[in-house]
């Protein structure tokens, strides 16, 4: 704990203390203010409320005044204190498969760290290929991608960090300095962040842009539907991510002998695998399995949580254990978010919005496609990734529906470029992560980010425009 | 008892005269006003606690031999009080003893061995003991205040203070209370000591806390000491002359130095409201010059300086000082008034202590009325203004202290 006496003026202290209460009164005046207008023509007094909480709710997932799952659950009671749905509906829609999805896809995440099979996998990958400096590079890029495929992206972050970190330090690369030490780190971010949108565990922003679509509109997505929507997108991200890396950031260590004494001791450390570790990688391969092949049928959040149940029969963890891998935070904020966006589309504000701000002018959908995405993937950079699907998709479910666009590939617009954040620490934890490490600076990712960011929202476009007609999505 | 000029009709001189030459009262007047015995930590400040007009309070010596000199005789007449020079009078009022002194905490030590209050505070020492004596570099003028046995004195517990404070307070004699550690060799000053005390009574009371202790090596330490709830600071130079300073305070030069002591009431200023950061200068011990120097030096920081004068005690080691006049000193407190002033420091702070003249107590050597001072002051005294200036004291610390987790 660090203790600090400002002693600056008190009237500048008091005036930099007041700017919070009057943000809030000013919110609360904006608020009473829009409900109180005069209901627009085309709009029920229902979606004006609604649009009155949804610019409230705006405001305050980007500035993050509130923790996001705070301003999520004042989401919720708002929507029911303000009728705009009833109060049953209302508290129905955060139980939602969704959040059900995302709180399993947390504990099996959990139990494949606790275990340490991710670890150990991690670690045989790279000790197999990374005998050269490109090889080590593309193990860490690639395998982070791969994992995250899997897992949550930010797990995946915060559990390679540490070996990647010790392989910076074995190596003797200087902090700040070594090209190589800035790819390697870099690796790990782009990999966690393009590996991320390739499935629905990748994070829960994709579970919660279904989830939304879903109790909007009653369209569902299936596991495999949309990671082979995502995949040729994916793909081509790694490959341009990878000789991006090796050419944004030219090798600078002629080899990398001592990093396989890193690699060598951590295997040591881990031991032999145990029956723990067999038990959990079976039984994540099996979810995953019927995820891809059953998860229309049984559901995807029923096969998450059934999985769950079965690792707690198995005594494969504990309770304890796993409390700490789930983010209950994420789990409200998810949950507060698809009643809001519900709320938008079920009131009729999201069309009225999507009339009101657009107009005619966007007349084509891939002309749609490409100013949601972009929206997206420049907000997601300066705002929680959630946070941007929550505000964005109602608007453009409404927007689906006026252009008679298919709303899935709306969905998809806004959850694909919603992960893809490259330029900066705050973007995502797997940035914030890489620059703790004091080896990259906030300056070389923004310029190797941007870079990528727009090549992203080039590919992604692209993919729109030629792949998905060949899968039979209609534009 | 020889005549001599008395000064009935000034409330600032006759503080003066009664702190230093005492009051003569008899046995039965002693009764009446209340009195029985002498209450102080160690009987060196025994007196009794007078107000004068203008509500000035003073801490007279009445038990001590040289009191038969004195030209000052407390008389009762008609149920009231009066000080008297033998020719004329003035009415004064006896502060009653708290009644708390006749109490014991639970764990069965004397309230007033803990607490003590000397007008409008309430002075408790938590640990009567001082490092300087172990080293034999204490304090010249020292007397052992501290009922030092070598360094070895009593720590009272968290508790113990705690209920001394609470019955205080109950009797509202608590406005101010005013903590004192001794030296001890950390570098922190004795903060880390104070905390538990300072927090366990801002946890408790409505009351503000004024801590005297030692400069800490680090400013760190006197952030924390203004975070964790003193309201007001004390780090006694006791000696403005760098030379004088070494030779009667050895300790003080050697362990801490006076560059430190000045540096850190200079941070202090910056840290604490403005008239609440003080350090003693005790008038009689240095050329009175370099008294006036260092009121200069010590306001212009926006530091209080507070002046007490010395009065020889025969356990103190300076045999050849003896007690500075009340002309002498007079004109002192006159240059305290108008430094302080000057430096537009806020003199509410500083105010109601009976063993020192105050710093808008100076106004009575000077022409100068000070109306709109004293009717702040008494404001403050108020119990709308004691809530007011704990309330303001709360926010600003709410306002100023940051605390981060990071290192």
């Amino acid at each position: 704990m660090k203790l600090e006496i400002d002693r600056r003026p008190l009237w500048v202290i008091l005036l930099i203390r007041s700017f919070r209460p009057a943000f809030f009164l000013a919110i609360g005046l904006l608020f009473f203010y829009l409900i109180n207008l005069p209901t627009p023509d085309g709009l029920t007094i229902q979606g004006q409320r609604a649009i009155a909480l949804f610019a409230v709710c705006l405001i305050l997932w980007v500035t993050e005044a509130l923790p996001l799952a705070i301003t999520s659950l004042m989401a919720i009671v708002l929507v029911a204190l303000l009728d705009v749905l009833d109060k049953r509906t209302t508290y129905a829609l955060f139980g939602n498969e969704a959040v059900f999805f995302i709180l399993g896809a947390f504990i099996l995440s959990g139990a494949v760290m606790h275990s340490g099979l991710s670890n150990r996998i991690a670690l045989a990958i790279m000790s197999r290929f990374g005998g050269t400096p490109r090889g080590l590079l593309a193990s860490i890029f690639f395998l982070a991608a791969a994992l995250s495929f899997f897992m949550s992206e930010h797990a995946v972050a915060a559990m390679l960090f540490p070996i990647v970190l010790e392989i910076a330090r074995g190596l003797n690369l200087k902090p700040g300095k070594s090209n190589y030490a800035k790819s390697l780190f870099l690796a790990l971010a782009w990999g966690c962040i393009i590996g991320g949108v390739a499935t629905f565990l990748g994070g829960a922003r994709v579970p919660l842009a279904v989830g939304m679509l879903k109790e909007a509109t009653g369209i569902t997505i299936g596991f495999f539907e949309y990671t082979s929507m995502v995949f040729p997108t994916v793909m081509i991200l790694l490959f341009i991510g990878y000789f991006g890396l090796t050419r944004f950031f030219r090798q600078d260590i002629p080899d990398i002998h001592l990093a396989k004494a890193v690699f060598e001791g951590k295997l040591k450390e881990l031991g032999k695998i145990g029956y723990v570790e067999y038990a959990v990688g079976i039984l994540m391969g099996i979810t995953i399995f019927f995820w891809i092949f059953l998860g229309k049928t049984i559901g995807i959040a029923g096969i998450a949580i059934i999985s769950v149940v079965a690792l707690f029969i198995l005594k494969l963890v504990r309770w304890k254990d796993i409390e700490e891998y789930v983010n209950w935070g994420v789990i409200l904020m998810y949950g507060g978010a698809i009643t809001l966006g519900a709320s938008m589309e079920k009131s009729g504000a999201a069309a009225w919005m999507a009339n009101a701000v657009i107009g005619d002018w966007a007349n084509n959908p891939l002309l749609v496609i490409a100013i949601l995405s972009l929206l997206t993937i420049l907000l997601t950079e300066g705002m929680s990734n959630a946070a941007v699907i929550a505000v964005l998709l109602p608007v453009g479910i409404g927007m689906a529906g006026k252009f008679h666009i298919d709303t899935k590939t709306i969905a998809y617009a806004i959850a694909v470029p919603a992960g893809l954040a490259f330029c900066f620490p705050m973007s995502t934890p797997a940035n914030a992560i890489a620059v703790s490490s004091g080896y990259i600076t906030t300056r070389d990712m923004a310029k190797a980010g941007i870079a990528m960011m727009v090549l992203a929202w080039l590919v992604f476009n692209l993919t729109a425009r030629f792949y998905w007609p060949m899968i039979g999505i209609r534009l | 008892m020889k005549k001599t000029n008395t000064y009935l009709h000034n409330p600032g001189y006759l503080k003066i005269e009664l702190m230093l030459k005492g009051v003569r009262v008899d046995g039965k007047v002693l009764k009446k006003a209340g009195f029985d015995k002498c209450r102080d930590v160690a009987n060196i400040a025994c007196g009794l606690d007078i107000i004068l007009p203008h509500n000035t309070w003073v801490t007279a010596p009445y038990a001590q031999d040289f009191v038969n000199d004195s030209p000052y005789e407390l008389i009762e007449k008609d149920g009231g009080f009066f000080i008297t020079d033998g020719n004329k009078s003035v009415k004064v009022s006896i502060a009653p003893i708290p009644e708390f002194y006749r109490l014991k905490t639970t764990s069965g030590v004397q309230l007033s061995k803990i607490g003590l209050v000397h007008g409008g505070y309430v002075a408790i020492t938590p640990a009567t003991q001082c490092d300087f004596f172990n080293k034999d570099i204490e304090c010249r003028y020292c007397a052992g205040n501290l009922d030092i046995n070598k360094g070895k004195g009593t720590v009272y517990t968290v508790e113990d203070v705690l209920e001394t404070v609470e019955a205080a307070y109950k009797e509202g004699k608590a406005e101010v209370v005013y903590l004192s550690i001794g030296f001890s060799e950390t570098a922190d000053g004795g903060v880390e000591f104070l905390k538990p005390y300072i927090r366990a009574i801002k946890k408790h009371f409505n009351t503000l806390v004024a801590v005297e202790a030692l400069p800490p090596k680090e400013n760190k330490w006197i952030d924390e000491t203004y975070a964790i709830g003193a309201d007001s600071v004390l780090y006694n130079l006791e000696i403005f002359d760098p030379k004088l300073f070494e030779e009667i305070c050895p300790g003080r030069a050697a362990l801490i130095g006076r560059k430190r002591y000045l540096d850190a009431l200079k941070y202090a200023a910056t840290v604490f409201p403005s008239g609440t950061v003080a350090s003693h200068l005790i008038v009689g011990l240095e050329p009175i010059e370099s008294t006036v120097e260092g009121i200069d030096f010590l306001a212009g920081m926006g530091v209080v300086p507070i002046l007490p004068v010395y009065r020889p005690s025969p356990r103190a080691k300076l045999p050849h000082y003896k007690t500075p006049s009340t002309e002498v000193v007079a004109p002192v407190y006159g240059y305290l008034y108008r430094a302080v002033t000057a430096n537009k420091i806020n003199i509410s702070w500083v105010r109601d202590i009976s063993v020192v003249t105050t710093p808008l107590e100076g106004r009575f050597f000077i022409d100068d009325n000070a109306r709109v001072k004293t009717f702040v002051q008494n404001f403050y005294k108020s119990r709308l203004g004691l809530k007011a200036a704990w309330s303001l004291a709360t926010l600003r610390r709410k306002l100023r202290v940051k605390v981060s987790s990071r290192e």
